[in-house]
C-alpha cells in the first residue's frame, strides 16, 4: 500500500509539474506540503488549549440520513442556548447522494468527521477502527447518559466489550402509546357512515364494506383498494399477511412471543390468503390494476383524488395524502368522507391485532459514534450528556414556555392555538427543533419525563384531542373511543421488536434471502393478483416451486437465534 | 445558403417540405411537452401538485416553490462556482482536447496510432470509485476548486470527434499553411482551430453541459466545502432535504402538536420540477448562441481566406 | 521548422524495421513541437486514467475499505464465478444486449434522419427553433423522465385515452403498458429517442457544416433532386463521423444505461427489463460488495476491447474511416 501511495505520488507531482501551465504553481506546492498530515482545520481552535470548559468550540458532524439542510447548531434558538450551556458548537453535514460510497470514501482514505452517524453503514464504520470507545468518557463525563441509557448499554457492546456508539433513543419513565397506529387498513370515512359505523374486524368483513359501498354507487367511478408496490415500497403490498394474522412488522418474519420461534410468511398460506382476497376484488373490478406499475407520487395522487375507498399502508408512507385531505376537510366539513379512517383487521376475530407499536427492544445497530479525528471527545460526550438532562430533552421537544409551550395549573404542557400556528416548517428550522428532533442521544418518542408530561408533545392526550376536528370527534365517538390507537387492540411487549433492525453481515446468507425472496415476490404477487381465479392455485403452485429453492429454513433459524440473543441481553 | 432560396421548387418537393413541416411541429409538440409540464407543477401548489392531474397549466399559481429554492444564501455563490466551473472546464477541454486531435490527426506523427489507441481505450474502463478517491486525495484536489476541472481534462470522445473534424478538412488548406512556413503550433492556432469551429461550438457543448449537470463529483470531493459547492450540489440538498420533511412529516406532525397545517410546505414531487427548471434553463440559452457556428459552413470562411 | 520535408513524405512506415528506434528519434525530436502538444496529456491520461486500474484487484477480493492492500482477503474468482454462475446472468445479458442495440440502432437512425430533414429547412429562424426544442428533454432527469413516461402510460394516461377515441380498444381494457414484459424495450427505445434525438443531432448539423456548398449547387445544375442530394452529397459528407461514432457505440454495447431501466422497471417487466447493471445493483452494491461490481465491470470491459477491435477491423476492410 505504502509503495503504491509513493508511486502515485511521484506521479502526481510528475503530472502536476508537467502541467505548470494548465495549473497554478501555487497548487502544485500545497501537493507536497500537506499529503501526509492533515491537521483537521475544524477544530484547530481548541488545538492547543487543554479542558477550559466554556471554551468556545465546534466539531463536525456527517449524518447518513438525509434529513435538513447543512448548518451551524448554535444558528438556531435551541443550539445556541446549548452552546451557551456548553460551548460547544456543530457544524452539521446531512448525506446528499449515496450512503455507502460516502462513508467507503471516508474509511478507504482514513478521514473523518468528528462526529459520525452511519445509518446502514455502521458495522462497516465499526469494522474500520473509526469510532473510539466510550466507556471511560461516559464514566467521567455521562452522569446523564447513565441515567437514560442505563443497562441498555451493556446491549450495545462490541465483541470486545467496549462501547463505541449510543444508541439515538432511550424509553424513559411511563411508555405513552402513539394516539394513532402505525400501520392499518383504512378505510374512506363515508363508507362507514353510510354502512352505520360498524365494528371492522376482519378482512371478510371489510372486504364486503367496501364492496357493498361500491355496488350502491356504480356510476362514480370508484376502485375499491389500490396497493402500493413501487420499486423498495413494496413491502407496503407484500406485509399485510404478517399484520392480518396479529404480528406486528418484524420485516420478513413473524415471531411467536411464547416460543420466540421465527417464521416467515412470504410464501405461507397466509400470503396465499390475503393475494386470493386481491384476487378476488380485482375479479370483481374493484383493484386497481395499476396498483403493480405506479410509482409512488401516482399512488399518493390515487389517495387524494376522492376514488379511493380503501387500502392497506403504513402511515409514515401516506401521511402527505392524509394531511392533504385533512386539510381540505378542515376547511370544507363536506369534504370529511374523504378522509380515512383506520381499522384493526385480520384473518379472525379471534385473532388481535398489533398494528399499534408497543414499548420494543433497543435498536442496536443505528447510533452516533465519536471518530478517531475528534479532539478532546470528552467535550463531545459532555454536550451528549447535557442534552440528556431533562430540561434539555424538553428544550428540544416542547421548546421554551411562554413562547412554543404553556402550563396549566395542573402542570400539564399544551400548546396554544397561536401556538401551533406559528410553529411551521421555516419555524422549524430556525428554532431548532428539525436539527434536534432525530438522530442525538435522547429520550425515546414514547417517553415520560419525571413530572408526568409526554416528552413528545404529539403524544401528549390534551394536545391529540386539541388537534382533533368535531367530525373526528364525532365517529371516534360511534367507536367509544378517544383516540384512534383505542380501536386497536393493546401492544404487547416484545423485546426483540423490530426483528427486521437485526445486523446482518455484508453478502451474507440472510442478506441474500431477502434479496431473492424480494425478486420472487415482486414478480409472483402480481401475477397472483391479476390472474382470472381459476388460475389462481396453478400460478401459486409455481410460485410454491421456485419458493421452495430458498434457503427459507436457514433463514429463519438465524432470526431465531438473533431474536433470542436479543430477549437474553434485554433481561 | 441564400442562393439556394432561389432555387425553383417542383411539385414534389412542395410536398415534401410540407410532410417536413408537419413532422417537425409534432417533434416540437412532443418534446416540449415534458419542459411545459414540468414548469407548470414547478409554479404550482406544492400541496395540490400531490393530487396529480396536472399537464399543461397550472392549476393553483404559486412561485412559493421558487422561493424555497432561492431562500437559500448558499444558492448564489454556488451558481457562481457552477459558471466558473463550466467556463473553465470548457476552454480548458476544448483547446486541449483539440491540440492533442490536431497531433492524432496528423498521419505522419511517430506517435500518432499509440496516443490514439491509449486514448481510446480509457473509454471503456473504470478503475472503480476508491481508487479514483484516493488518487485525488494524494493529489491534494480533495476540497479544491481543481478537482472538477483537471479529471475530466479531455474527454476522448470529444477528442475522436474533433479528429474526426480535422481529417475531413481538404488537405490543400492544411498545405497553405506549411507553405506559408508556419509551424506545427501556429498552424493549429492560425488554421485548424478557426477551421474547426463548428466541431469546437459542438465539444464545447457537450463539455459545458457535462460539467454544468455534475454534481457526484462534488458530493464525492467536496461536500463539505460550502464554498465549493455548486448549484447542482445545492438543489439535490434541498431536494433531499424536502424528501426527509415528506418522509417525517408525520414525526414532525407528532413533534409540534399534530395540528399545524401542511398549507404551502413542499413536497419533493415540486421541488424536483422546479430544480429541473431552475438547473436547466441557463443551460439551455447557450445552444441558440452556439447555433450560429452550425449554420454557417465554415467552407465560406475557408474559401474566402 | 523542418515541418516541409515531413509533410513531403507522409507515408513513412519505415519505424517498424529493425533500424527503426533511431529513426524513430531522429523523427521524435524533428516532431517536437507535436510531442510537447500532446505527450503532457498522455502523462496526465496515465495517472488519472489508467493508474487507479489497480482497483481491478478488487474483483478478486473479498473486499472491504476499512483494510489495507495487502490485508484483503484473496479469493480468487469467485465473485466471476457468483456472476456467471447465476441462473438470472442469461436473460439478463439478453436483455442488456437488446436494449443497447434497440438504443444504438434506433439512436442512430433518428438523429441522422433528423439531421437530414433539419438540413432541408429552409427558414433559418424556424429551423433553431425545431432544433432548440428538439434538444430540450436531454435536460430533463431520468427521475423526471420517467414519471412523465409512466403517467403517459398509465391507463388513464393519453395513450390509452388515444386509443379508446380511436376505438381500438374500449373503456375497460385499457393496456398497462408497463406491466407487459414484452413491451419493456420498445417502451425503453422510444423514450430513449424521444430523450436524446435532437442531443444526438447536434454532432451530426456540425458535420454537415463541412460540406461544400458549391457541391449543392453542382448537383443542382444536374437536375439532381432533394433526395438524390441527401444521398449523394448529405450523407456521404457525414459518412466518416457516423462510422466512427458507430465503432465507439459498438464498444459500448454492454452499457445499456441503467436508470431508465431501473426507474421504470417494475416485478412485472422484471424479465426484460433487468439489466446488468441493475443486477449488479441488487446482488452487489446494495449488500455493499464493491466486488462484485468490479468484477461485472472488468467483464464489460473486456467485451468492449473485442467488440472495438472487430468493429475497427470491419471497417479498415471495408475501407471506411476508422477509429484508430
Amino acid at each position: 500500500m505504502k509503495t503504491l501511495k509513493m508511486l502515485r505520488l511521484s506521479l502526481a507531482m510528475l503530472l502536476l509539474s508537467s502541467l505548470a501551465t494548465a495549473c497554478s504553481g501555487n497548487n502544485a506546492n500545497n501537493a507536497g506540503a500537506e499529503t501526509n498530515s492533515k491537521p483537521d482545520s475544524t477544530n484547530s481552535a481548541n488545538a492547543g488549549t487543554e479542558e477550559v470548559k466554556m471554551d468556545k468550540v465546534t466539531y463536525t458532524i456527517f449524518n447518513g440520513v438525509a434529513g435538513s439542510k447543512d448548518g451551524n447548531t448554535n444558528e438556531t434558538t435551541i443550539g445556541k442556548m446549548l452552546e451557551d450551556q456548553t460551548g460547544t458548537n456543530f457544524k452539521l453535514e446531512f448525506l446528499v447522494g449515496d450512503l455507502n460510497t460516502k462513508i467507503g470514501t471516508m474509511i478507504a482514505a482514513n478521514e473523518y468527521p468528528d462526529v459520525l452517524i452511519p445509518d446502514a453503514a455502521i458495522e462497516e464504520v465499526l469494522n474500520a477502527g473509526a469510532f473510539i470507545p466510550l466507556d471511560d468518557l461516559i464514566e467521567k463525563y455521562g452522569p446523564n447518559i447513565k441515567r437514560v441509557y442505563g443497562d441498555d448499554l451493556d446491549q450495545m457492546r462490541s465483541a470486545d466489550g467496549k462501547l463505541y456508539f449510543l444508541p439515538m433513543s432511550a424509553q424513559v419513565g411511563d411508555f405513552v402509546p402513539d394516539p394513532e397506529p402505525t400501520a392499518a387498513f383504512w378505510v374512506q370515512r363515508r363508507v362507514l357512515e353510510e354502512a352505520g359505523y360498524p365494528k371492522i374486524k376482519t378482512l371478510d368483513q371489510y372486504m364486503e364494506l367496501i364492496e357493498n359501498y361500491a355496488a350502491k354507487h356504480k356510476d362514480e367511478g370508484l376502485t375499491g383498494m389500490v396497493s402500493l408496490t413501487h420499486d423498495w415500497r413494496f413491502f407496503a403490498t407484500a406485509n399485510p399477511p404478517m399484520h392480518l394474522l396479529g404480528y406486528p412488522n418484524d420485516g420478513n418474519v413473524m415471531v411467536d412471543p411464547a416460543t420466540l420461534e421465527a417464521t416467515t410468511y412470504s410464501g405461507s398460506d397466509g400470503a396465499k390468503q390475503w393475494l386470493q382476497a386481491l384476487n378476488t376484488l380485482n375479479s370483481k373490478g374493484m383493484f386497481d390494476k395499476a396498483s403493480f406499475v405506479d410509482n409512488y407520487d401516482q399512488y399518493i395522487a390515487k389517495l387524494t383524488s376522492h376514488k379511493v375507498l380503501g387500502f392497506f399502508d403504513y402511515r409514515w408512507q401516506v401521511q402527505t395524502a392524509l394531511n392533504v385531505l385533512k386539510d381540505a376537510a378542515r376547511k370544507d366539513p363536506s369534504l370529511d368522507g374523504y378522509n380515512y379512517f383506520p381499522l384493526p383487521v385480520t384473518f379472525d376475530e379471534s385473532i388481535a391485532d398489533a398494528y399499534v407499536d408497543g414499548p420494543g427492544g433497543l435498536v442496536t445497530n443505528r447510533g452516533v459514534g465519536i471518530t478517531v479525528s475528534a479532539k478532546n471527545p470528552e467535550r463531545i460526550i459532555q454536550y451528549f450528556d447535557n442534552m440528556l438532562k431533562e430540561e434539555n430533552q424538553i428544550l428540544i421537544t416542547w421548546g421554551i414556555k411562554g413562547e412554543t409551550y404553556e402550563v396549566n395549573e395542573e402542570g400539564r404542557y399544551y400548546r396554544t392555538q397561536e401556538q401551533i400556528n406559528k410553529i411551521d416548517e421555516a419555524f422549524n428550522e430556525k428554532f431548532g427543533f428539525k436539527y434536534y428532533s432525530w438522530n442525538w442521544p435522547s429520550y425515546g418518542n414514547n417517553s415520560t419525563l419525571s413530572d408526568g408530561n409526554a416528552r413528545g408533545v404529539g403524544y401528549q392526550p390534551e394536545v391529540f384531542q386539541m388537534s382533533l376536528t368535531d367530525k373526528d370527534k364525532e365517529i371516534l365517538g360511534k367507536y367509544d373511543a378517544q383516540t384512534y390507537t383505542q380501536m386497536f387492540a393493546k401492544p404487547i411487549d416484545r423485546p426483540w421488536y423490530p426483528a427486521w433492525g437485526f445486523v446482518k453481515e455484508q453478502n451474507s446468507p440472510e442478506l441474500m434471502w431477502e434479496t431473492n425472496k424480494d425478486e420472487l415476490t415482486k414478480k409472483y404477487y402480481p401475477k397472483l393478483v391479476l390472474s382470472s381465479p381459476d388460475k389462481f392455485d396453478s400460478i401459486w403452485s409455481d410460485f410454491q416451486k421456485e419458493w421452495g429453492k430458498l434457503d427459507t429454513a436457514g433463514y429463519e433459524k438465524w432470526t431465531t437465534e438473533q431474536v433470542k440473543k436479543k430477549v437474553d441481553m434485554g433481561k | 445558403m441564400e442562393k439556394r432560396n432561389r432555387i425553383r421548387t417542383s411539385r414534389g418537393d412542395r410536398v415534401f417540405e410540407i410532410c417536413n413541416f408537419i413532422f417537425m411541429i409534432l417533434l416540437m409538440i412532443v418534446t416540449l411537452y415534458p419542459f411545459i409540464n414540468i414548469l407548470a407543477v414547478s409554479l404550482n401548489d406544492a400541496q395540490d401538485s400531490i393530487k396529480g392531474g396536472i399537464y399543461l397549466f397550472p392549476r393553483a399559481l404559486t412561485l412559493d416553490n421558487y422561493q424555497y429554492v432561492f431562500k437559500e444564501a448558499t444558492i448564489f455563490h454556488a451558481t457562481l462556482i457552477s459558471i466558473l466551473r463550466t467556463v473553465i472546464g470548457t476552454v480548458v477541454t476544448v483547446l486541449g482536447s483539440a491540440m492533442v486531435a490536431y497531433t492524432i490527426s496528423r498521419q505522419d506523427y511517430v506517435l500518432r496510432k499509440f496516443i490514439t489507441i491509449a486514448f481510446i481505450l480509457t473509454m471503456y474502463f473504470n478503475g472503480g470509485l476508491i481508487p479514483n478517491y484516493l488518487l485525488m486525495r494524494d493529489m491534494n484536489l480533495v476540497g479544491s476548486f481543481w478537482v472538477y476541472i483537471l479529471p475530466g481534462l479531455i474527454g476522448v470522445f470529444n477528442l475522436i470527434i474533433i479528429r474526426s473534424f480535422i481529417e475531413n478538412l481538404p488537405e490543400s488548406i492544411l498545405e497553405s499553411g506549411k507553405i506559408d512556413g508556419a509551424g506545427d503550433f501556429k498552424t493549429f492556432i492560425s488554421i485548424v482551430l478557426p477551421l474547426t469551429m463548428p466541431v469546437l461550438a459542438t465539444v464545447a457543448l457537450f463539455s459545458g453541459v457535462y460539467q454544468w449537470n455534475s454534481w457526484f463529483d462534488v458530493f464525492l470531493y467536496n461536500s463539505s466545502k460550502i464554498n465549493l459547492s455548486t448549484l447542482q450540489y445545492e438543489l439535490q440538498k434541498i431536494l433531499q432535504n424536502s424528501t426527509a420533511t415528506a418522509g417525517t412529516s408525520s414525526m414532525d406532525g407528532m413533534i409540534n402538536g399534530a395540528n399545524g397545517s401542511q398549507q404551502g410546505a413542499v413536497t419533493p414531487l415540486s421541488i424536483r420540477a422546479t430544480m429541473t427548471i431552475v438547473a436547466s434553463v441557463p443551460i439551455i440559452m447557450v445552444y441558440p448562441f452556439l447555433q450560429k457556428y452550425f449554420v454557417k459552413g465554415m467552407m465560406v470562411g475557408g474559401v474566402k481566406g | 521548422m523542418n515541418t516541409k520535408t515531413i509533410l513531403a513524405t507522409p507515408e513513412i512506415k519505415t519505424d517498424q524495421k529493425p533500424a527503426g528506434l533511431r529513426l524513430f528519434l531522429t523523427k521524435l525530436v524533428k516532431q517536437r513541437v507535436l510531442v510537447f502538444m500532446s505527450v503532457p496529456f498522455l502523462i496526465w491520461l496515465f495517472i488519472f486514467k489508467y493508474l487507479p486500474l489497480w482497483g481491478w484487484t478488487i474483483a478478486f477480493q473479498d473486499y472491504r475499505p476499512a483494510l489495507g492492500f495487502w490485508d484483503q482477503k484473496w479469493i480468487g474468482f469467485s465473485h466471476f464465478k457468483f456472476l456467471f454462475g447465476d441462473e438470472r446472468f442469461l436473460r439478463v445479458l439478453r436483455n442488456t444486449l437488446a436494449m443497447s442495440s434497440i438504443n444504438l440502432i434506433l439512436g442512430f437512425l433518428t438523429a441522422i434522419v433528423l439531421a437530414l430533414l433539419l438540413n432541408e429547412i429552409r427558414q433559418v429562424a424556424f429551423k433553431r427553433i425545431v432544433q432548440t426544442v428538439s434538444y430540450l428533454p436531454h435536460f430533463i432527469s431520468w427521475v423526471v423522465a420517467a414519471s412523465i413516461i409512466q403517467t403517459t402510460l398509465s391507463p388513464d394516461g393519453i395513450i390509452n385515452q388515444l386509443l379508446i377515441w380511436a376505438g381500438f380498444i374500449d373503456k375497460g381494457q385499457e393496456f398497462l403498458f408497463l406491466g407487459i414484459p414484452h413491451f419493456f424495450w420498445g417502451i425503453f427505445g422510444a423514450s430513449s429517442v424521444w430523450k436524446d434525438i435532437g442531443w444526438n443531432t447536434i454532432v451530426y448539423l456540425a458535420a454537415m457544416t463541412t460540406i461544400d456548398p458549391s457541391q449543392y449547387e453542382a448537383a443542382e445544375m444536374d437536375g439532381a433532386g432533394r433526395f438524390k442530394r441527401m444521398f449523394y452529397i448529405t450523407l456521404p459528407g457525414i459518412k466518416s463521423v457516423v462510422v466512427v461514432l458507430l465503432i465507439m457505440n459498438i464498444g459500448y454495447l454492454l452499457e445499456s444505461g441503467f436508470e431508465p431501466q431501473y426507474l421504470l422497471g417494475n416485478g412485472m417487466n422484471v424479465d426484460y427489463s433487468e439489466n446488468i447493471d441493475i443486477f449488479v445493483l441488487k446482488y452487489g452494491i446494495a449488500q455493499s460488495n464493491f466486488s462484485l461490481s468490479i468484477a461485472a465491470g472488468m467483464f464489460k470491459t473486456i467485451v468492449s476491447f473485442i467488440l472495438l477491435f472487430v468493429a475497427n477491423s470491419v471497417a479498415k476492410r471495408a475501407g471506411e474511416s476508422r477509429l484508430f
